[in-house]
C-alpha cells in the first residue's frame, strides 16, 4: 500500500521529466513480468525475458511504442492476448504504468544495469552533503526546508537518537545556555562519546542479529549469548570501523591468531534459532541453520533477498538457485548438530571469560601450579612417611568416598543361591531371578557415577546393575553384558536420546573378573570409561546423544532389568556418586588387604597393590599438600565451570560438500557446488574461499551494496525510514532510492572515512535537514505525506526499548550497568506457563527490574510483551525494517503496566507538574498545557483526599521503596499526572 | 463517550486541509475496514472459530475407523504401506513397528452414518451437522513445523497466521474488541506440547493484525485493568486531559499519527468495559452451563473457552482460535486420549449446537483438528493395555461445521491402515484455500508484498475443495 502511495508521488513529481529505466520501468517489469519472463529459468514461459536487454528485444521497437509487441500486448482489449494474462488472474496494468512504458519506448528504450549494482562514486560537494542533496531536490520541487526546530526539542531529539535516552533537565539547560557557535556540535560529540550510545546502537544490532536468550523452536530451551551481546556493545563503544565489525562477526575465528574477542564476535552467525525437538531429522534442521546464515548475511550486508533462490531461481533478481547454494557453502562447514541441546549452549562453543574472569582464572591457575609444585616437593618426605605408616600396621581400607551403595552379596537372599564369591560369598543368578536393591542411585544425566562389581558370567547376555523399566529401550541406565561385551547404557529415549558404549573385547566366561563403569556427567561418550580387572578398555561408541534429564521410579536391580537376566555369579556390587579415577579403578579389584600389602616387600607388590596402598595412605594421612592440591583443583574447576560460554563459528577439518538442494529440500541433493558469489555482483577475486574471504569481499571499498545498505539502515534509525524504504531489498522489487545521489554520497563518504560509524552519524545529525522542525503543514502533508523529500524533520514514535528506558530514566529508576547476563524485569505472571507449562518466568528483583531494555531476557516463543506490543522485532529471524503501529494495546500497556505505574510514582517525587513535564519533554509546558494538567491533578487530588486507602494502593505498585514521608494523596495525584505525561503522544515520540 | 471518525474530523480538521486528512486518514482507523475489493465474492461465513487440538489427536481412535486392524494386531507393519516414507527419529530406529488397532469402539451415527468413536459421544450426536475430512495431510512430521504450517501455511516461522491474514484482508466487525482472539487451555495434566506467540503472530504484516491472547489468569487482555487505586472515574478524567493535550499537539504539529493515538486511547478505554462485559458470565442462564458442561464455569478450561468463543462471535470478533494442549500420545494413549476427549467433546459439540440455536451457525465456520495424525504402528512398548503412536503427517481427520460447509459428509478416504490417503486427498494448503473461500476470499488474491515478493497464505498452492461446500 505504502509503496503505491510513493509510486504515485514519484510519478506525479516526475511526470514531465525523462523516463528512466531503473527508476520508472524496471519496477514495472519486475513486478508485472518477471514472474514468467524473468530470471527464473524454470518458470520462464518462452524465450522472452525482461530482466535482460537481449531477452526483451523481440518485444520492443526502440523509439516506437505503437509498433512494440510489449505495448500492444499490455493495452490489448483481447483478454487472451493481453499481458499480464487474465487467465492467471491479472488485471490490466494501471494507466500510469502503461503511460510510463510508452514514454520509455518512445524515448528510445534505454536499459540500465540495476542501480544498486553500480558502485557509488565519491563526489565532492559543498557543505554538508545531506543538506546539499536534500535542498537541491526541494528546490526542484519549489519547496523550502522547514526552519530549525526549537533548541529544547533538538536536544531531546538528538539525545534520544544517539543514546536512546532523553536529556536530563541539566543537560537541556546547559545546551540552552551555551551560546557558542559550536554548541550543538559539542552536544553531538558528548552524546557520541557516551557509553549509552553503544547500548543504543547495540540494541538495533541485536534485532538485526536475531539475538535471544532461547533457541526459538518447540520447547524453546535456553542458550547464553550475552558475551556476544557485550562484544557488540564494546565494538560500538570503541567505534569499531564497520568493515572490521563485519569481518570479525562473519569470520573472526579465521583471522590469523584470532583473539578471544574475535572468536566471540562470530556468535553473530550462531544467533539463529535451533531446535531440540525429539524426532526431528537432524540433517533437515542443520541445513536450515546453514541457509539461515546465508539469508541473514545477504539481507544484512547485501540488502538482497537470497532466500527466494533457495528453492528455485530468483523470480526478480539475477540470483540463481545455484548462487544461493554457493553462498550457502560458505556457512556449511561448521561441526554442528541439527538437534541441539535444550538446556544450554550447543557446540561449537567456547569459554568466554570477561577480562576480570580471565584475571581470576589466571590466579587460580597460578595457585594450582603452585600447589602442584608443592605436591612434587613433598614427595620424598611423603615416601618416608608412607614407609613409616606401613610399618605401623595400617588397618584395612577401601574406596568409600562418594560410595552410596555396597552390596557384599554375602548373606542369603532367597530365592537366589549363595555360592562361593570373590570376597566371601556371592549370589548366583539363574537367568530369571533378580535382586532388588531399593530406591537408590537415581542418577541423572549430568550426575557423575561409577558402578563396580565382580562377575562370573555363564552367558554372554545379561544385566549386571540397572535402574530402568524392565525392557531394553526403557528410560534410565544399566550396565550389561551384551554379546559377551560390557555395555553401559544411559537412555532418555532409546531411539534418539542417550549414550551407549561397549568394550571392544569380550569378558571371559565362567571366570571371576572385576568390571567397573565410570561416567563423569559431561553428557558425552568421551566422559565414560569401562574397566575390566582395573584395565581401561577400548570402547566402541554405539550412541552418543545424551541431552535430556532422566526419570523413572524403578528400583535398582542387580542381575536383572532392561528385559535381560544375568546368568552367573555376582559379588561386591558398589555404586559411587562420582567418577572414580583411573588409579582407583586400578586399585579396586585388589583383594589383598592393606595390612597384607603393607607387609609385602615393596618390590613384590603389583602396580595395583601399590596403588591401593598409596590411596589408603594418602586418605588416612591426609597430607596438607594434597589437601591444597585438591582444593586448588576444585576451585579452578568450579570457577572454570562458572565462566560463561558463547556459541561460535568453527570450521570442520576438510570441506563438507555442498550440493544444490532441489526445491530446497535437505534430502534432494542436485549438482555439487563450491563457495562463491553471484556473477552479477563483483568478482570474488583471489580471496580465500571461506567466510573470511566472503567478509573481505563484502567490505571491499568497491562493493556496490554493503556501504549503501548500511548507511541506509542508519538513516532509517534517525529518520524512521530508509532512503530506500525496503531496507531489506535493494533488488528489482525493492524501492528506487528516493534520493539516490544522497544515498550514494553517504555510502561513498562512509567507505572513504574508513567505515567510521560515529562519523557517519555525526554527518547526518549535524545537517540542517536533521535539525528541521517536524511540524507538518497541510501543504506538506498533501504533497509529501510520508516526508520522503525531507522538507521537514522526522517525527515518529520511539522504539519499544526507548519507550521503556526513557520512563525508567525520567523516573530516576534506571540502573546503568553495562553488560552481563540478561535480566528479567516485570512481566505479567503466567505468560510462560500458559503456553509451555513449566515453572514459568522467574521475575528478577532489585537492579534487574531497572536495567536498560537491551538486557531484558528474550524468550523467543513468548517474547517480553511490552516490547512486542510496541513493535519490537520478535528475534525469530533477522529484522532490519523498522515497523511502527499505533494500537489500543499500546495505550493499555503504557497506562497500566506496573513498570510504568511505578515509574510514574517515582517521577512524581522529582517535582511538581511543571518539573515533571520538563523532565520528560525537555521543555516548559504552555499555559494551556499546564492548566489542563493542573485541572486533572486537582481532580485526582480530591479523589485521593476522599479515598486515602486508594492513594495508598495506587502508590503500592512496583518494588522500589516509596517515600512514605510524603503526603499520600498528594503523591498519588502527582503520580497520576506523571503517568499522564508519560502517555502523551509527544512523550513517546521523537519530535 | 461516543467517538467516531466523523466526530474526530469535525473536531480536528481546523487548520488542516480536509482533503489531505481524508486521503491520509489514519491507517489504524481504516484498518478496521480491511482491503478494498474484499470480500472478492459473497461470503458464506462471516467468522471462524477454530478449535485447534494441539499435539496431534489420533485419527484411528476417534474418526478413521479401521476394523481390519483388529485381526492384524501386533503384526509388523508391511513395508508396502510405508513405502519408504520418512519416520520421526523417535521411531525410525525402533526395531519393530507392530500394528495396533484402536482400543475404543466405533459406531455409525445419524442419518449420514458417520463413524465416531465411543470416546466422543457428544460429537457423535451432532454427526449430521459435521463435515469430516479424513484425508487431510501435511508435510511436517514434528510439532513445531507442523503447527506452524497449519497456522501460517509454512513450516518455518515468519509468515502471518490465518487470523492475521483475515484481519488484514477483511478488517474488523467490531471496534470494541480485537478482530482476532486466541485462547489456550492445557490438558488436565497441565502438560502438552508448548505453544508460541508467533503461532498467532502477524509475520511480516503489521503487528496490529496479530491475534490478541485472552488469558485465563490475570487480565484477559494484557494490561487491561487500571492499576489498583486508580478507578475508572480517574481514568476518564485522565483520558479527557490526555485527549485535550494530544489534540493541542495535533493542532500545533499536524501529524496524523497523533489523531490515531487519540483514537486508540479511546478504543483502549472501550476495551476496558467491553472485555469485562464479555467475560462476565453472570447473565448466562443455567442452561448454558449445562450445555457446555461443568467446566464452563472454570476460566482456563476448554469448555470455558468454548463458551467465550460463542460470546466473542456474538460480539463481532472475526477469527477466534482455541488451542487445547496435550494430544501428543507417544505412549500411554489408552489413558491419555480419553481424558482429552472428555475435556473437549461436550464443549465442542455444544458450541456447534449453541451457535445453531442462535442462528449463527450458518455464518460461522467451526473447525476441529490437530496438526497431524498418528501412526498405525505402536511407538514404544506395546502391551496388553498400553500403547503409543508416533506423529503421522500422511493423513489425519478434521471436522468442520457451519459457515458454508456441506453437513453430514465424510470426505476422503485412507487405506486400511489409516496410513496413506487413497481418495480425495486434502492438503493443508487446500484447507486454507477452502477456509478463505467460505469467507468470500479468493486465496490467490489475498497477498502482501514483502521482500519483493507477493506472499499469500497458500503460498503458490491450494485448491478449494468444492465437494465439501454447501
Amino acid at each position: 500500500m505504502l509503496g503505491r502511495v510513493l509510486c504515485l508521488l514519484v510519478v506525479v513529481m516526475c511526470a514531465s521529466a525523462e523516463v528512466r529505466f531503473n527508476r520508472d520501468i524496471r519496477p514495472i517489469l519486475s513486478d508485472r513480468c518477471f514472474p514468467c519472463h524473468g530470471p527464473d529459468a524454470a518458470n520462464r514461459k518462452t524465450a522472452l525475458r525482461f530482466d535482460v536487454e537481449a531477452g526483451a528485444k523481440p518485444a520492443i521497437v526502440a523509439g516506437d511504442a505503437a509498433k512494440s509487441p510489449l505495448m500492444q500486448r499490455v493495452i490489448s482489449t483481447n483478454k487472451t492476448l493481453r499481458m499480464p494474462p487474465a487467465y492467471l488472474g491479472h488485471d490490466r496494468l494501471p494507466d500510469k504504468e502503461i503511460e510510463l512504458l510508452r514514454q520509455w519506448i518512445d524515448q528510445g528504450a534505454q536499459w540500465e544495469k540495476h542501480w544498486s549494482l553500480i558502485p557509488p562514486k565519491r563526489v565532492k560537494v559543498p557543505g554538508n552533503g545531506v543538506d546539499y542533496y536534500v535542498r537541491a531536490r526541494l528546490e526542484r520541487e519549489g519547496w523550502k526546508p522547514s526552519p530549525e526546530t526549537a533548541r529544547a526539542t533538538l536536544i531531546r531529539r538528538l539525545s534520544l537518537d544517539l543514546t536512546g535516552l532523553p536529556p536530563t533537565p541539566e543537560e537541556v539547560d546547559a545546551f540552552l545556555k551555551d551560546s557558542s557557535v559550536n554548541a550543538y556540535e559539542k552536544q553531538v560529540d558528548r552524546l557520541l562519546a557516551s557509553p549509552r550510545y553503544a547500548e543504543r546502537m547495540a540494541m538495533r544490532w541485536l534485532e538485526v542479529a536475531r539475538y535471544a536468550d532461547t533457541n526459538g523452536y518447540q520447547t524453546d530451551g535456553i542458550r547464553d549469548m550475552y558475551r556476544w551481546r557485550d562484544w557488540v556493545i564494546g565494538a560500538f563503544a570503541r567505534n569499531m570501523p564497520f568493515d572490521r565489525f563485519t569481518v570479525e562477526q562473519l569470520a573472526g575465528d579465521l583471522l590469523p591468531n584470532a583473539t578471544l574477542d574475535q572468536k566471540i564476535a562470530t556468535g553473530f552467525l550462531r544467533n539463529h534459532r535451533t531446535t531440540s525437538e525429539g524426532g526431528i531429522v537432524p540433517e533437515e534442521f542443520r541445513v536450515e541453520y546453514v541457509a539461515e546464515r546465508a539469508e541473514t548475511t545477504a539481507t544484512v550486508w547485501l540488502g538482497m533477498t537470497f532466500g527466494c533462490a533457495r528453492c528455485h531461481d530468483h523470480k526478480y533478481d539475477p540470483i540463481s538457485q545455484k548462487d544461493f547454494y554457493r553462498l550457502f557453502a560458505f556457512f556449511n562447514n561448521v561441526p554442528e548438530k541439527g538437534q541441539v541441546y535444550n538446556f544450554g549452549n550447543e557446540e561449537p562453543m567456547i569459554k568466554a571469560p570477561t577480562t576480570e574472569m580471565s584475571r581470576k582464572l589466571e590466579n587460580l591457575d597460578r595457585e594450582l601450579a603452585d600447589a602442584e609444585r608443592e605436591w612434587e616437593r613433598v614427595q620424598p618426605q611423603l615416601a618416608k612417611d608412607q614407609r613409616k605408616w606401613e610399618r605401623n600396621k595400617p588397618g584395612e581400607w577401601s574406596i568409600t568416598r562418594g560410595l552410596i551403595l555396597h552390596l557384599p552379596m554375602d548373606g542369603a537372599a532367597a530365592p537366589l543361591e549363595s555360592v562361593e564369591g570373590k570376597a566371601g560369598a556371592a549370589l548366583r543368578f539363574d537367568g530369571a531371578k533378580e535382586l532388588a536393591a531399593g530406591a537408590v542411585a537415581g542418577f541423572d544425566y549430568l550426575d557423575p557415577f561409577s558402578i563396580g562389581a565382580w562377575i562370573k558370567p555363564e552367558a554372554g547376555d545379561g544385566a549386571i546393575v540397572t535402574k530402568l523399566e524392565d525392557y531394553f529401550e526403557a528410560e534410565g541406565y544399566g550396565l550389561y553384558l551384551i554379546g559377551g561385551k560390557l555395555q553401559l547404557v544411559i537412555t532418555k529415549r532409546f531411539t534418539d536420546i542417550g549414550l551407549r558404549v561397549e568394550t571392544e573385547s569380550p569378558v571371559t566366561p565362567n571366570q571371576w573378573q572385576h568390571v567397573l563403569a565410570v561416567y563423569d556427567g559431561t553428557r558425552y561418550a568421551t566422559g565414560t570409561a569401562l574397566y575390566i580387572n582395573g584395565v581401561e578398555q577400548k570402547l566402541k561408541v554405539l550412541f552418543d546423544d545424551l541431552n535430556y534429564p532422566l526419570g523413572n521410579k524403578e528400583p535398582l536391580r542387580i542381575g536383572a532389568g532392561g528385559g535381560k537376566r544375568f546368568r552367573g555369579a555376582i559379588d561386591e556390587v558398589v555404586l559411587y556418586r562420582r567418577a572414580l579415577t583411573p588409579k582407583e579403578a586400578l586399585a579396586m579389584p585388589v583383594l589383598e588387604t592393606v595390612p597384607g600389602i603393607a607387609a609385602m616387600k615393596p618390590e613384590r607388590r603389583t602396580k595395583a597393590q601399590a596403588a591401593k596402598l598409596r590411596l589408603a595412605f594418602l586418605e588416612e594421612s591426609a597430607p596438607a599438600a594434597l589437601k591444597r592440591l585438591e582444593e586448588a583443583r576444585l576451585a579452578r574447576k568450579r570457577f572454570y565451570g562458572s565462566i560463561p560460554t558463547v556459541m561460535v563459528m568453527k570450521e570442520s577439518p576438510g570441506i563438507r560438500d555442498t550440493f544444490l538442494l532441489k526445491r530446497g529440500a535437505y534430502d534432494a541433493p542436485g549438482e555439487k557446488v563450491t563457495a562463491g558469489v553471484p556473477a552479477v555482483l563483483p568478482a570474488f577475486g583471489e580471496r580465500p574461499e571461506n567466510r573470511l574471504g566472503l567478509a573481505q569481499w563484502l567490505t571491499d571499498p568497491e562493493h556496490p551494496l554493503t556501504a549503501r545498505v548500511t548507511v541506509n539502515r542508519y538513516w532509517q534509525m534517525l529518520f524512521g525510514q530508509g532512503l530506500v524504504k525496503t531496507v531489506e531489498d535493494f533488488g528489482s522489487q525493492g524501492e528506487w532510492p528516493v534520493q539516490m545521489e544522497l544515498l550514494d554520497w553517504l555510502a561513498a563518504e562512509f567507505v572513504a572515512s574508513g567505515w567510521d560509524v560515529k562519523g557517519l552519524l555525526k554527518t547526518i545529525v549535524m545537517s540542517g535537514t536533521y535539525r528541521q522542525s517536524s511540524r507538518v503543514t497541510p501543504e506538506l502533508l498533501e504533497r509529501d505525506p510520508e516526508n520522503r523529500l525531507l522538507a521537514r524533520g522526522a517525527r515518529f514514535r520511539l522504539p519499544a526499548d526507548v519507550v521503556r528506558d526513557q520512563a525508567l530514566a525520567v523516573a530516576g529508576l534506571l540502573v546503568e550497568k553495562t553488560g552481563g547476563p540478561s535480566v528479567k524485569p516485570y512481566q505479567p505472571p503466567g505468560l510462560w506457563q500458559e503456553l509451555a507449562g513449566g515453572s514459568g518466568y522467574k521475575q528478577g528483583s532489585g537492579e534487574d527490574l531497572y536495567r536498560r531494555s537491551l538486557y531484558t531476557y528474550w524468550r523467543r516463543t513468548v517474547a517480553p510483551p511490552s516490547m512486542i506490543t510496541f513493535d519490537a522485532p520478535n528475534r525469530e529471524t533477522c529484522s532490519v525494517r523498522a515497523v511502527r503501529t499505533n494500537t489500543p494495546l499500546q495505550a493499555l500497556n503504557l497506562m497500566n503496566d506496573v513498570a510504568y505505574v511505578e515509574a510514574s510514582r517515582a517521577l512524581a517525587v522529582r517535582g511538581g507538574i511543571g518539573e515533571m513535564f520538563r523532565i520528560v519533554l525537555s521543555r516548559e509546558p504552555s499555559a494551556a498545557e499546564f492548566a489542563a494538567l493542573q485541572q486533572a491533578h486537582d481532580g485526582f487530588l480530591s479523589y485521593y483526599r476522599a479515598n486515602p486507602g486508594e492513594a495508598e494502593r495506587f502508590l503500592s505498585h512496583g518494588e522500589s521503596p516509596r517515600d512514605k514521608s510524603l503526603d499520600a494523596a498528594g503523591h498519588a495525584a502527582r503520580a497520576a499526572v506523571a503517568s499522564l505525561i508519560l502517555n502523551l503522544d509527544e512523550a513517546i515520540t521523537k519530535e | 463517550m461516543e467517538f467516531t471518525r466523523r466526530h474526530f474530523f469535525s473536531r480536528t480538521a481546523s487548520g488542516l486541509g480536509i482533503a489531505a486528512l481524508a486521503s491520509l486518514l489514519p491507517r489504524e482507523l481504516s484498518a478496521a475496514k480491511g482491503l478494498s475489493g474484499l470480500p472478492h465474492f459473497a461470503p458464506k461465513a462471516k467468522r471462524v472459530i477454530y478449535l485447534f487440538q494441539s499435539g496431534g489427536p489420533s485419527q484411528m481412535e476417534l474418526f478413521d475407523h479401521k476394523p481390519k486392524l483388529q485381526e492384524m494386531a501386533g503384526q509388523e507393519m508391511p513395508e508396502s504401506v510405508r513405502k519408504g516414507q520418512r519416520l520421526t527419529t523417535m521411531s525410525a530406529s525402533q526395531s519393530s513397528l507392530p500394528l495396533v488397532p484402536s482400543m475404543f469402539a466405533f459406531k455409525q451415527h445419524g442419518a449420514s452414518g458417520a463413524w465416531v468413536s465411543e470416546l466422543l459421544p457428544y460429537t457423535a450426536k451432532i454427526a449430521d451437522q459435521l463435515t469430516f475430512v479424513k484425508s487431510l495431510h501435511t508435510q511436517a512430521i514434528n510439532h513445531d513445523p507442523a503447527v506452524t504450517f497449519l497456522q501460517t501455511g509454512a513450516e518455518l516461522a515468519g509468515r502471518p497466521s490465518i487470523g492475521a491474514w483475515l484481519a488484514y484482508g477483511l478488517g474488523a466487525e467490531t471496534e470494541n474488541l480485537p478482530s482476532f482472539v486466541v485462547m489456550i487451555s492445557p490438558g488436565s495434566g497441565g502438560g502438552g506440547q508448548p505453544l508460541y506467540d508467533r503461532l498467532w503472530g502477524s509475520g511480516f504484516l503489521p503487528t496490529r493484525y496479530q491475534g490478541v491472547k485472552f488469558r485465563s489468569v490475570g487480565d484477559p487482555v494484557l494490561y487491561l485493568s487500571n492499576p489498583d487505586g486508580f478507578p475508572a472515574e480517574n481514568r476518564r478524567l485522565y483520558l479527557d486531559a490526555l485527549e485535550k493535550l494530544n489534540r493541542a499537539k495535533l493542532d500545533d504539529y499536524g501529524d496524523p499519527e497523533i489523531a490515531t493515538r487519540i483514537a486508540q486511547y479511546e478504543m483502549a478505554f472501550r476495551m476496558q468495559s467491553s472485555v469485562p462485559e464479555l467475560t462476565d458470565l453472570s447473565k448466562e442462564p443455567p442452561r448454558t452451563f449445562e450445555l457446555y458442561g461443568p467446566d464452563s464455569r472454570k476460566p482456563g478450561t476448554f469448555s470455558y473457552n468454548c463458551l467465550l468463543a460463542r460470546r466473542l462471535a456474538e460480539r463481532g470478533v472475526r477469527f477466534i482460535q482455541l488451542f487445547h494442549r496435550d494430544w501428543d500420545h507417544h505412549g500411554g494413549l489408552p489413558e491419555g486420549l480419553p481424558k482429552r476427549c472428555k475435556e473437549t467433546d461436550q464443549p465442542a459439540a455444544s458450541l456447534v449446537e449453541d451457535l445453531k440455536e442462535r442462528g449463527m451457525l450458518d455464518d460461522t465456520l467451526v473447525l476441529w483438528g490437530g496438526e497431524f495424525g498418528r501412526t498405525v504402528y505402536c511407538q514404544g512398548r506395546l502391551t496388553k493395555d498400553d500403547y503409543g503412536r508416533d506423529h503421522h503427517p500422511r493423513c489425519f481427520t478434521m471436522w468442520m461445521a457451519g459457515g458454508g460447509m456441506k453437513p453430514g459428509v465424510s470426505y476422503g478416504e485412507t487405506d486400511e491402515f489409516s496410513y496413506n490417503v487413497v481418495s480425495d486427498p486434502v492438503h493443508v494448503h487446500d484447507l486454507h484455500a477452502t477456509m478463505l473461500h467460505t469467507l468470500g476470499i479468493d486465496h490467490t488474491k489475498l497477498t502482501f508484498q514483502y521482500q519483493g515478493r507477493h506472499f499469500r497464505l497458500t503460498d503458490v498452492h491450494g485448491k478449494v475443495v468444492k465437494e465439501i461446500l454447501g
